[in-house]
Order: structure tokens, then C-alpha cells, then sequence
């Protein structure tokens, strides 16, 4: 059998490291015992390298991967797609470890650890995780430099040194490439991640729904608006708008029996349906243009203000003014939408829509049904009617709360008129049913509301917290009509906040101590900062698509076509990789020298460069002697400067920076002597 | 003090003609307070250059001619009964003087060699448990003959190390040579020789030369001396730290000599090849060139990464 | 065909980086070129770039763009570990014919730079890895085959490297204008060709090897080891080299005319044979070529000689 590969001694640190860092997200992610099997597969792999311990034989080896390969079978059910592969890969770079023959054993290691380094993307992708890839790579690329220089004379340092130098002078060449390579659409579909539940807005609405989501922290998505941003009062996300009631839950209406018919949806391609075309007709200011990058939420529906109007790619609009993305938002998701609030919805509502915004079961809410009816005949208009019923809701002892009670078969008329303390979607639902009550056109509507504004991105944050319902009556010569029966009961959700608004009502916040954690300015400042980086990091890296290409490179080019791309991608190259050559190659002394001991190599580079024979053992003055012999003029012009040299150098008073120039002063003369002749 | 240095120089130098490189490393071997090894042919002018310097210096001076047969007792001194006082005196040998002169030393036994070479590290002798002071300043100039020549017992290595310094004078030059034909018997020269300096200036001058001013930069220099000496595998071991600070205080008194107040490379490089050569043994088949001069090609002055 | 490329080639290398006792690496003479590990690495990376588009990851895109960069940046910092160097030709370690000789080459670090992990070799002969440091110089024996007697062109020398990252490869083609002597190869047995004095005596005493006895001296370098009196060393008398007077009438003279049933070639062999013969024997000897008379002696550097004589006999390239 033949010897053994040794890994060189100063590179075998490096190596180890690599393999356990390399592994060490993956081990997260998948089965726990990957970690085990990783520490185990580099401790025996030392032991050997130590001489502990022999090579394990093929059997061992082989039974080993079988164990593996059962192990991630097991655990994953399968060996395919990108979490049990992933893992598999993992399995059999640490067991590689046991099988380092040869050099060429060690340089698959490598190639495998950097393999296995990159799919670490395909679970995080936080600014933090790839800022580990990163030190990991470095650490990776230190072992590769380390297996490529076998004498023994190599430092494990001076590796990771070389390693770190080379990433960094990478880096510049990884950005411009980053910035210009198109995106060309997936090749073949991919199997999405698998699924994990998501807290956020659902298709449907029951009492004591979004309180429960108002509990959390999450964030839901981001909004960066390109000038003025909109008043908190007016900042009403929409989301999507519940049509159906069953007497205790109120669910998303109509679209399930005709989706994708062009009455109810427009997906943004091909020739728009009439009622868009109206709408584009009716557009008027004011606008707000703005992006929204929004987090997984596993729905179809985007979030936006009234009444939006999108051109990214994959947002259609449905009838109900609302932005639907053809398929599911399973990974962060920007669009870009241009929403025009003071914009008429509907003048004119179809029997069809009429019917489904009107619809009610039977049997239940008799007292509410009741009171509507007595009030509708009492008042003169729809407005007055819906205006007394605001006015009642501010003025009775109603509760705004995060803990509202239970209620029975006949939810409205429980909270109107018994328990009286409820949420958003009490107050909404309360609404709606009035106002149905008495032929009205209304509907729910779900989104959120508001908004924290962080510093430093200049964008809002809105999280789970801001979860709100409201409702929109269809009145006739207006159209959709936007009331909040949460304002008329606690106006400070509206114009201050939930935690504002629950204060005020004697009512404890979501978080407790945290809650107030928060508000320590320093707290607040990192949260802003954690924020932000966060937010940048989508908006530069992982959001950067192809639309975000084509208007950055619009910026740049004024045009983009693939000449002028392949231009700016070669002068980019040019001003990147040449003067980063240069540096790899022109630089030329070594590092850590003293302004004295550079002076004096400046020196002897000069003397041999006009072709003098000088070893580097010669002293300063010997210097001058070699000179003499060819060139008696400059040899005199030596002599000083070496005199000098030798005073500020070795004598007892250290030579300041005018010494230093003049010494270099003495030197110019020096060269321009051996010149002349 | 150093017009007196240059008078006794040049005084030296107007004995021992045509040596001046051997005799301002004599003197600098002087002024380091170490002791000289001359390793040459018989009749080159060895005791000349011994009994100049004592003149030239007003030191005591007291020559040995090592033979095979002598006992330590012959240099040291013997303890000799007084019947008159009833007890046991120390008659001192000839080594309580200033300048010992020790010729041809490695033609003695390795024992009475030791014994020399003790006293000469400790600058004290003990005899019977007596322990008596050698005079101060104390130097020996010892010879020795090229070691290939028979019937000789080489001084081993860690005896040479002893020596700061390990010259040889070798035959003069033509003109030189004529010169000290016509001139008559050197030696009587040298008696004639009026004294320049009084041993106490030679004691200050040697607190001067440890006050000499030696930077980082030298240091350094002189480190990788050292260095490159134990890893080129040019010699059989490399220069021990002892030899590094005999190579400074060498150079120190190379600078002296010079009326410089600090160490440059030329000082080290100057007695390198004397203060190196007899502490390197070459490998076999190693290069031809001396080790001092391979050492000074080889280090460079300035640190170069 | 391929002879003419091959020659082609050779006139272009020899126009490019032309013979010289020392050669300074710089850019005319360094030829660089990705290795298979290299391309594996680029592999990898678009294989990642792929699969960044594949799973709209452009983390993973940036990573592959990553591992371009560093490929790129490879080849300057593989260029650079070579460039700069200076390789001289040093000195020899002659060897038979048939056998290995090898050929001192000096590294010497031009720059003050480091050059890490070169690998010289001469074709035919067995590589060394070595690495040289700022101001250093590293001389190095590179055995090589000797296919003939004479002066052994060694071809040129194959210098490269691959470090840092071994994705590339750059290297060059040295002629360093170096030749290896090549002794004949010793061809056993016959008579001692021997004239001058007896032949008889010349075999007889060859064992004996007892010449007069003539005195002791110190050791010094180069002396035979079978000379020394190593029982008095034991004694701790140090190294001494017994001294032997050479009997006049034992003087012998290899001679090429007492091997007429030999062809010339078979001459020089075994007048080698019997050069390593006498040597073993302490026997002073001297050569009788025609044309060439070598002096009786004894000792390596005689034997040195008269084998140089043989190797460099009728190929008229004495020096």
C-alpha cells in the first residue's frame, strides 16, 4: 500500500477548520448527528495525522457512507432535492477526510468544502451569514494554499494571511461581475423550499384573529416611498377585502368561483379589460410612488394604498383594488406601485357585486338587525345613519383590547351590546353588518395600518402589529368609501399606534418589559441599525434582480444593450483587475521594513540596476568603493550619502523625517551621477 | 586619549611592519579585553607583535614557550613549604603578569593547555585552595602553529572559543620584507619602544569601548549573523551567543579605533573573519571560501524581510 | 511531422528564452496555464452560477462570482511566485555512462520577495521542491540521466509552480547552458592494462598495497579515509593520515595500446574500470592515451582527472 498522503503540518489546522466550519450551517439545518459525524470524522482524521491511529480500512469506509447515506434517508425521506442532497454532501465531505491518500484526495476536500460552503446560502441569507461564508472561505482558501506548498518550511499564519489578501482583492471584480452579469429566468423549475407557517393575514377573519397576530414583532414588509410619504391617519395597507359572512367568520368572496376571469383580475400582461382602462382614465392626484419589499408570507396578495397601479413583473390587479402576484411569496419579494388615494372606486357597481357585498346569513344578530333598521329609518341619508352609528360607538363605553372575551352564536350582537370591548375586527365586522343590514354595500377590509418610520433607511417598517380591519361602504355617487370604526372608539391607533392606542385604553402592551425595552434610545438606535442593514442588504444583494440591474445599468449606460453591457463589463475589468495586477506584481519589498532599511534596498536596487555586481552583505561603505572603480564622480556623491546614512542609522541620535529626506535627496544625486556617464 | 590610540598604533605598526590590518586587530583585541590567538608559521613575527604591544602598552610582560612535556604547575605557579615560616607558600608562575605571551601552545598536552586556558576565562588561579587574583589588565597572546604540521595536540573547540580573536600574520610583503632585511633584528626594536599609554589608560579605554553606542539596526544585523551561521549548513554548528557578543565587543573597539562613538557594519564585518573563523568548522565539501568572508557575502547588512 | 513541430518548437523556444549561464525569470519566459484542478475549480463556479439562477439565489451567483475573482487573481499571484527568480548554473557531480549524474543549479531570489514551493527537475531526472526567501539563494543538485560518455547536454530545465492555490500552473523551459560530465561506464575484468614498471607486479601488489611506509600527518580535508590511522584516533591522538612513499618501479601507466582486442569505446570502459580499480587499491597510476599523458598520482583529484581524460577522449571538446 502506498505511503500514506501526509497533509503538510502547517496546513493541517486550516484544513480541519475548514471541514468543520465549512459544515457547521449545515449541521442546523439538517440532521443533528451531521455535527457528530463531522467533529468525529476530523478527530480521527488528526489522530491519524498525530499517528494515533491507522487509515480506516475500505470496509470501514464503506459502511461508514452506507450509515450515512441510511441516516439522511432516514431523516429526510428521500435523497434528493436540495435539503437531503445538501446534507448528503456534507455526509460525505467529512468522511472524505478518511480517505486522503494521495494530494489529490485533499484537493477534492477542498473543492467539496467550497461546494458545500456555497450551498449554505440556500438556508440563510442573512448580511451575518454571508459575512461567515466569507472568513470561512478565507479559511478554506487557507488550506488550499497550505496543501500547495509541501516543504515543511511554511507558516500556518502567513496562509491565512494570503488567503485573506486574495478574497479582498477579489472582491472588487465580484461586485462589478455581480452588478452587470444578466439574470436570465430559472432554466428548469426548481422545487421550492419546504413549506414553514407564517404568521400574517389570512384568507378569512374571525373575531379574536388579529388581535392574536398583533401579539407579535414580525415584520411584515417594507415600504420605501420616493418623495413625501402619505400621514399616518392615511396609511391604510390594503390587503385583501372579506365579502363572505357565515355568521361568524368573514372569508374572501367571489374570486374562488371565477379566477383569472378579466372581469375580476388583470394579471399586468396582454390587452388590459375594460374596467382597467376606465380606471387608468379616472387616475388623479395626488400620488405616491413607493417600493414594498415584503417578507415570505406563503399568500398570493401584496399590500398597498388605495388604489394601486404596478408594473413589476408577475403583479396583476384585482377588481377589488387590490395587487395579486400570480404565484405564492415564498422567498422576499419587492414591487414597485404608484397608488392614487383621492381616485373614484366604482361609480357603478355590477348586480352581481351588489349581491355579494349585500349578502348576510339568516338567523343570527337579531338585536343588530333590529337596531340598523330603526336607525336607518331614522335617518335621513346613508351617510347620517353611518355617522350616528360612528357616533355611538366613540361615545358608549366601548373598549379597544387585545383581550377581548369569548363570544357566543351571535358574535355582533354579543359585543354590541354586552361585552363592548373587542379589536379591529370586532369593530369592522360590527360595521359591516349594519350597514348590510340595511342594504348598504359593504365589505371588510384587512391589512395594516401605519407604520414606524426607521431614521436611517428613510423607509417604514411594518410589522404583525399593525395587522388592522376595517370597512368600505359603497355608496352611490362616491363609490367604495373608506370607514374606520377603530378611530371613532380609540383615534390613537390611528394617529399615534397600537401601543399608544392600548395605553390609553389602560390595556398592556403586546410585549411587556420588552415593550418598554424598546424604547431605551440605545436599544431603539440598534434596532434602527439591525434594521437597516437588513433592509440594504435585500435591497443590494438579494433582491438585486434583473429589474433592479436594468435600472442601475440604465443609470450608468443611458441605454442597455448587450454591446454596450460587454463594454462596460470590459472597461470595468480593465480598471478593476489591472491596477489589482499591478499591485500583486510590482509590489515588491517586503513588507515590515523600516523607512531606513527601505531607503538603504532603494539604494542597492539603484546600483544594480546600472548593472553593478553588489551581494547583499556589502556595507554602506564598501559601497562606495565598488562605485569608485567605474565612476569616481558618483562614487564622491555615494560617499555622503552612506556617511549620512551610517550617522542617522547606527549612530546614537535615530534620524527624524527631514534626515529622511535628505538622504533621499543625497540618493537622486547618487543616480543622476551614474547617468551622466 | 585617541591621538594616543593613533600614536600607539602607529608606533606598534613602525615594529611589526607591513601588519597594520593584524596589528589594529591586535589592539582592538586589547581594548575588548580579549585574549588573541595567532595561528602561524614560526619566525613571521608572532613574538614580536606580542612584545611591541606590551611595550607600547607599559604592560608587565612575561612570555611561556608551550613544550610537550610541561605541567600545569610550570605556568600556574607551585605551592613551595617554607621551613622558616613553617607553612606552605604560593610561588607564582609566569602567568601573573600583564601580557602573557604563550607560544606554540598547542604543542603542550591538552592538560597544561586546560589549565592556561581556565585561567584565562576566570582571570584568576587556585592552587591548593587558594584562590589568587590575576593582575588587571590580563591578556594572552598565545601562538600556535597551523595544526597540520606534526606533533601537535589542536586546542579543541571549546577552548578556541576563548579567544576573541584568531589572527594570522602570515609572510610580509615583498617590499616590506625587504625593508625589515635592511632594518635589523625587530625585536631589539621593540625593547627599544617607549611606552605610549599606562595600563590605566588601557582599563579606561576599555569602559569606552562599553560605552560605544550600538543600535537596533546592528543588533539585528549581527543576530541574523548568527542565525544564518547555525541554519546554512555551511558549518558543523553555528556561532554560539558567546561568539555574538565577543563579534559586538569586537566591533566596538573596531569603532573605538576608528573614533567613531557608534558601531557600523563595516566595524562587524571588519572582525568577523577573525572573531568567526576559529569558532566555524566547516562541513565537508563546503565552500572555499573562508567562513568569515562567506558570512559577510551571504547576511545582508539591512534586514530585507 | 511531428519531428519537424518538435524542432519548430525548439527554435522558437531557443530564440525566446535563449541559452545562458544565468537566466532571470520575467515575463518572455514564464508560460502559465490553468491545471486540471483549476479548471475544476471554474467548474464549480459556473456549476454555482447555474445554480444561482436556478434558485433566484443571487447569494449563491455572488459566491461563484467569488471564486471567478480568485481564479483570476490566482493567476497573478502564481505568475508572481515565479517571476523573479534567477537560476544559475552551478556546479557538477559527474557520473557514468548509463548511470546519473547531476548538475548544481543556484535559486536565487532576485526580488526581495518570497518564491514558495518551485519544483526544478532536469527531463529524465528526479524533481526537488524548495522555496527561497527575500536576498536568498539556494543552490541545489538535479540528478539527470548520462545516456553517453562525454559532455551530457542536459537539455532544458523544467521549472515550475503552482502555488498559492495550484489552480495554475506557470512554468518555464531554462537552458541554462550546463553540461554534466559523463565518465565511461566501467567494464569489469581483463588484465590490468598497465605499462611501466612490471605488469606482473602491478596485479600482484595491487592487494597488497603495501608501499614503503613513510610517516604520519594531521588529516586534512580531502585525505582518503583509508589512509587515516584510525588506531591512534582511538587512542585519542587525533586524525592523522598515514604517508606512503611510492616505489618508483610500481609507477603504472594505464595504457590505451595494451587493449588492442578491444574496440575504442570498450577501451576507455575498461581503462575506467581499472582507474576505480588502482583507486581502491591506493595504488598510484597514470594514463597513456594517445595524445594524452596524465602523470601518475593518486588520491580523488587525480582520479578525477584521469577519468575526465577518459570521458572527454576523441569527442574534441577538451577545455
Amino acid at each position: 500500500m502506498a505511503r500514506v498522503y501526509q497533509v503538510p503540518r502547517h496546513a493541517m489546522l486550516w484544513m480541519m477548520l475548514a471541514v468543520i466550519l465549512a459544515g457547521l450551517p449545515h449541521v442546523i439545518t439538517g440532521p443533528a448527528w451531521l455535527g457528530g459525524l463531522l467533529v468525529g470524522a476530523v478527530l480521527w482524521r488528526w489522530l491519524i495525522h498525530r499517528g494515533r491511529l491507522r487509515m480506516p480500512r475500505r470496509a470501514v469506509r464503506l459502511a461508514l457512507l452506507g450509515a450515512m447515506v441510511g441516516g439522511i434517508f432516514y431523516h429526510f425521506g428521500t435523497l434528493f432535492g436540495p435539503t437531503a442532497g445538501v446534507s448528503l454532501l456534507v455526509g460525505a465531505f467529512a468522511l472524505k477526510l478518511l480517505e486522503l491518500f494521495r494530494l489529490r484526495d485533499a484537493y477534492v476536500v477542498i473543492v467539496l468544502g467550497y461546494f458545500v460552503l456555497a450551498t449554505t446560502f440556500l438556508h440563510q441569507r442573512g448580511a451575518l451569514a454571508a459575512l461567515y461564508v466569507l472568513v470561512v472561505l478565507a479559511v478554506v482558501t487557507a488550506a488550499l494554499i497550505g496543501i500547495n506548498q509541501p516543504e515543511s518550511g511554511g507558516r500556518a499564519r502567513d496562509h491565512i494571511k494570503l488567503a485573506g489578501v486574495m478574497l479582498l482583492q477579489s472582491l472588487p471584480l465580484t461586485v462589478l461581475l455581480f452588478l452587470i452579469m444578466p439574470r436570465i429566468a430559472p432554466l428548469w423549475s426548481m422545487e421550492a423550499d419546504e413549506s414553514r407557517a407564517r404568521t400574517g393575514m389570512s384568507d378569512s377573519m374571525a373575531p379574536g384573529e388579529v388581535s392574536d397576530l398583533s401579539q407579535s414583532d414580525e415584520l411584515a414588509f417594507r415600504v420605501t416611498f420616493e418623495d413625501e410619504a402619505p400621514p399616518r391617519a392615511q396609511r391604510y395597507w390594503r390587503g385583501m377585502t372579506y365579502t363572505r359572512f357565515d355568521g361568524r367568520r368573514w372569508r374572501q368572496g367571489g374570486l374562488g368561483e371565477s379566477w383569472r376571469t378579466r372581469d375580476l383580475f388583470f394579471p399586468g400582461r396582454g390587452s388590459p379589460p375594460q374596467w382597467w382602462e376606465q380606471w387608468r382614465d379616472q387616475r388623479a392626484r395626488p400620488t405616491y410612488t413607493y417600493q414594498v419589499v415584503m417578507e415570505p408570507s406563503r399568500r398570493r396578495w401584496l399590500y398597498a394604498l388605495a388604489v394601486p397601479f404596478s408594473e413589476t413583473e408577475d403583479v396583476g390587479v384585482a377588481r377589488d383594488f387590490r395587487l395579486l402576484r400570480e404565484k405564492e411569496i415564498d422567498s422576499t419579494f419587492a414591487y414597485r406601485v404608484t397608488s392614487y388615494p383621492e381616485m373614484p372606486r366604482d361609480y357603478r357597481l355590477t348586480e352581481r357585486q351588489r349581491q355579494r357585498n349585500l349578502q348576510l346569513p339568516a338567523g343570527f344578530n337579531p338585536r343588530t338587525r333590529a337596531r340598523a333598521e330603526q336607525w336607518r329609518s331614522d335617518a335621513a341619508t346613508d351617510q347620517a345613519y353611518i355617522q350616528r352609528i360612528l357616533d355611538w360607538l366613540g361615545r358608549e363605553q366601548f373598549y379597544y383590547t387585545l383581550q377581548p372575551p369569548e363570544l357566543g352564536r351571535n358574535t355582533v350582537d354579543e359585543f354590541l351590546f354586552d361585552t363592548r370591548r373587542g379589536f379591529c375586527e370586532h369593530y369592522a365586522s360590527a360595521l359591516t353588518f349594519m350597514l348590510r343590514a340595511v342594504d348598504i354595500p359593504a365589505r371588510v377590509v384587512a391589512g395594516y395600518h401605519g407604520g414606524e418610520a426607521n431614521p436611517l433607511g428613510d423607509h417604514l417598517r411594518v410589522r404583525q402589529r399593525d395587522a388592522h380591519a376595517w370597512v368600505e361602504a359603497w355608496l352611490p355617487g362616491q363609490g367604495w368609501v373608506r370607514f374606520d370604526p377603530t378611530a371613532a372608539v380609540a383615534p390613537s391607533r390611528i394617529e399615534y399606534g397600537l401601543d399608544r392606542a392600548l395605553e390609553e385604553q389602560g390595556s398592556q402592551g403586546a410585549g411587556g418589559v420588552l415593550d418598554n425595552l424598546d424604547q431605551l434610545p440605545l436599544i431603539l438606535q440598534m434596532g434602527y441599525l439591525s434594521d437597516y442593514v437588513e433592509f440594504a442588504w435585500y435591497k443590494w444583494v438579494l433582491g438585486y434582480d434583473q429589474g433592479a440591474r436594468l435600472e442601475l445599468l440604465t443609470d450608468w449606460l443611458g441605454k442597455v444593450n448587450p454591446v454596450r453591457v460587454g463594454l462596460a463589463l470590459t472597461a470595468g475589468l480593465v480598471i478593476i483587475v489591472l491596477p489589482l495586477a499591478a499591485w500583486i506584481l510590482l509590489q515588491r519589498r517586503a513588507p515590515g521594513l523600516s523607512v531606513w532599511q527601505r531607503e538603504y534596498w532603494r539604494m542597492l536596487d539603484l546600483l544594480r540596476g546600472e548593472g553593478m555586481r553588489v551581494h547583499p552583505g556589502v556595507a554602506p561603505r564598501d559601497l562606495v568603493e565598488r562605485v569608485a572603480r567605474r565612476n569616481p564622480s558618483a562614487a564622491e556623491a555615494l560617499q555622503t550619502w552612506s556617511r549620512d546614512y551610517e550617522r542617522l542609522v547606527y549612530g546614537p541620535h535615530p534620524g527624524d523625517r527631514a534626515a529622511q529626506q535628505r538622504l533621499r535627496r543625497e540618493r537622486r544625486v547618487v543616480r543622476r551621477a551614474l547617468r551622466r556617464r | 586619549m585617541s591621538k594616543a590610540l593613533r600614536q600607539s598604533l602607529s608606533s606598534v605598526a613602525g615594529v611589526v611592519l607591513g601588519k597594520e590590518e593584524q596589528v589594529r586587530l591586535a589592539v582592538a583585541c586589547l581594548l575588548a579585553r580579549g585574549h588573541l590567538l595567532i595561528e602561524d608559521l614560526p619566525g613571521v613575527g608572532k613574538t614580536t607583535l606580542a612584545q611591541t604591544l606590551a611595550r607600547v602598552f607599559s604592560l608587565q610582560y612575561g612570555r611561556v614557550q608551550f613544550t610537550s612535556d610541561m605541567l600545569p604547575a610550570d605556568i600556574l605557579g607551585v605551592s613551595v613549604y617554607d621551613p622558616d615560616n613553617r607553612e606552605f607558600h604560593l610561588k607564582e608562575g609566569p602567568i601573573f603578569t600583564q601580557l602573557l605571551l604563550a607560544d606554540e601552545i598547542n604543542r603542550t598536552t591538552p592538560k597544561t593547555q586546560s589549565a592556561l586556558l581556565e585561567a584565562m576565562e576566570e582571570r584568576q588561579v587556585t592552587l591548593d585552595g587558594v584562590t589568587r587574583p590575576l593582575p588587571d589588565p590580563f591578556f594572552v597572546v598565545a601562538t600556535q602553529n597551523p595544526v597540520t604540521q606534526t606533533g601537535t595536540f589542536p586546542l579543541p573547540e571549546s577552548q578556541l572559543d576563548r579567544f576573541l580573536m584568531r589572527i594570522s600574520l602570515g609572510y610580509p610583503a615583498p617590499e616590506m620584507e625587504r625593508e625589515l632585511l635592511a632594518g635589523g633584528d625587530r625585536r631589539e626594536a621593540a625593547e627599544q619602544l617607549e611606552g605610549v599609554l599606562q595600563p590605566q589608560d588601557l582599563v579606561k579605554l576599555s569602559r569606552a569601548v562599553e560605552k560605544v553606542h550600538v543600535s537596533a539596526d546592528l543588533v539585528d544585523y549581527v543576530q541574523r549573523i548568527l542565525e544564518y551561521s547555525r541554519a546554512c549548513g555551511e558549518f558543523v554548528s553555528g556561532l554560539s551567543p558567546r561568539a555574538g557578543l565577543g563579534l559586538l565587543r569586537a566591533a566596538r573597539a573596531w569603532a573605538v579605533l576608528d573614533g567613531r562613538d557608534y558601531v557600523i557594519p563595516e566595524d562587524v564585518q571588519a572582525v568577523l573573519g577573525p572573531v568567526c573563523e576559529h569558532r566555524l568548522q566547516p562541513v565537508a565539501g563546503g565552500s572555499a571560501l573562508g567562513a568569515g568572508q562567506q558570512l559577510l557575502e551571504a547576511v545582508p547588512v539591512v534586514r530585507g524581510s | 511531422m511531428r519531428a519537424r513541430l518538435r524542432q519548430w518548437y525548439a527554435r522558437w523556444l531557443r530564440r525566446r528564452i535563449p541559452p545562458a549561464q544565468r537566466v532571470a525569470l520575467d515575463r518572455r519566459r514564464i508560460f502559465i496555464f490553468p491545471t486540471g484542478y483549476g479548471f475544476l475549480f471554474l467548474a464549480i463556479a459556473a456549476m454555482l452560477f447555474i445554480g444561482g439562477i436556478n434558485y433566484e439565489n443571487n447569494l449563491i451567483m455572488a459566491f461563484s462570482f467569488l471564486l471567478t475573482s480568485l481564479f483570476v487573481m490566482a493567476i497573478f499571484h502564481t505568475y508572481r511566485n515565479l517571476s523573479g527568480v534567477v537560476l544559475r548554473a552551478g556546479g557538477q557531480e559527474p557520473g557514468f555512462a548509463g548511470g546519473r549524474g547531476s548538475l548544481e543549479v543556484v535559486v536565487d531570489a532576485g526580488d526581495r520577495r518570497w518564491h514558495r514551493s518551485l519544483w526544478l527537475r532536469w527531463p529524465g531526472g528526479h524533481q526537488r521542491e524548495l522555496s527561497v526567501g527575500p536576498g536568498e539563494e539556494i543552490s541545489t543538485l538535479l540528478d539527470l540521466p548520462l545516456p553517453r560518455r562525454g559532455r551530457v547536454d542536459p537539455n532544458r530545465l523544467r521549472i515550475h509552480s503552482r502555488y498559492p492555490l495550484g489552480l495554475l500552473r506557470a512554468w518555464s523551459l531554462v537552458d541554462l547552458d550546463h553540461r554534466c560530465l559523463a565518465w565511461p561506464r566501467p567494464l569489469p575484468g581483463g588484465a590490468c592494462p598497465a605499462s611501466g614498471g612490471s605488469t606482473d607486479q602491478g596485479q600482484r601488489n595491487a592487494d597488497a598495497g603495501s608501499d614503503d611506509f613513510r610517516g604520519l600527518r594531521a588529516y586534512v580535508r580531502g585525505d582518503s579515509l583509508r589512509l587515516v590511522d584510525w588506531k591512534a584516533y582511538a587512542r585519542g591522538q587525533g586524525l592523522n593520515t598515514k604517508l606512503f612513499s611510492d616505489p618508483v618501479e610500481g609507477r603504472r601507466w594505464l595504457d590505451w595500446d595494451q587493449l588492442p582486442e578491444l574496440a575504442p569505446e570498450y577501451r576507455l570502459q575498461r581503462l575506467a574500470w581499472w582507474v576505480l580499480e588502482l583507486d581502491r587499491q591506493n595504488t598510484a597510476y597514470g594514463l597513456l592515451l594517445p595524445g594524452v599523458v596524465l602523470d601518475p598520482g593518486q588520491g580523488p583529484n587525480h582520479r578525477r582527472a584521469i577519468l575526465e581524460a577518459l570521458a572527454l577522449y576523441g569527442l574534441g571538446e577538451g577545455d
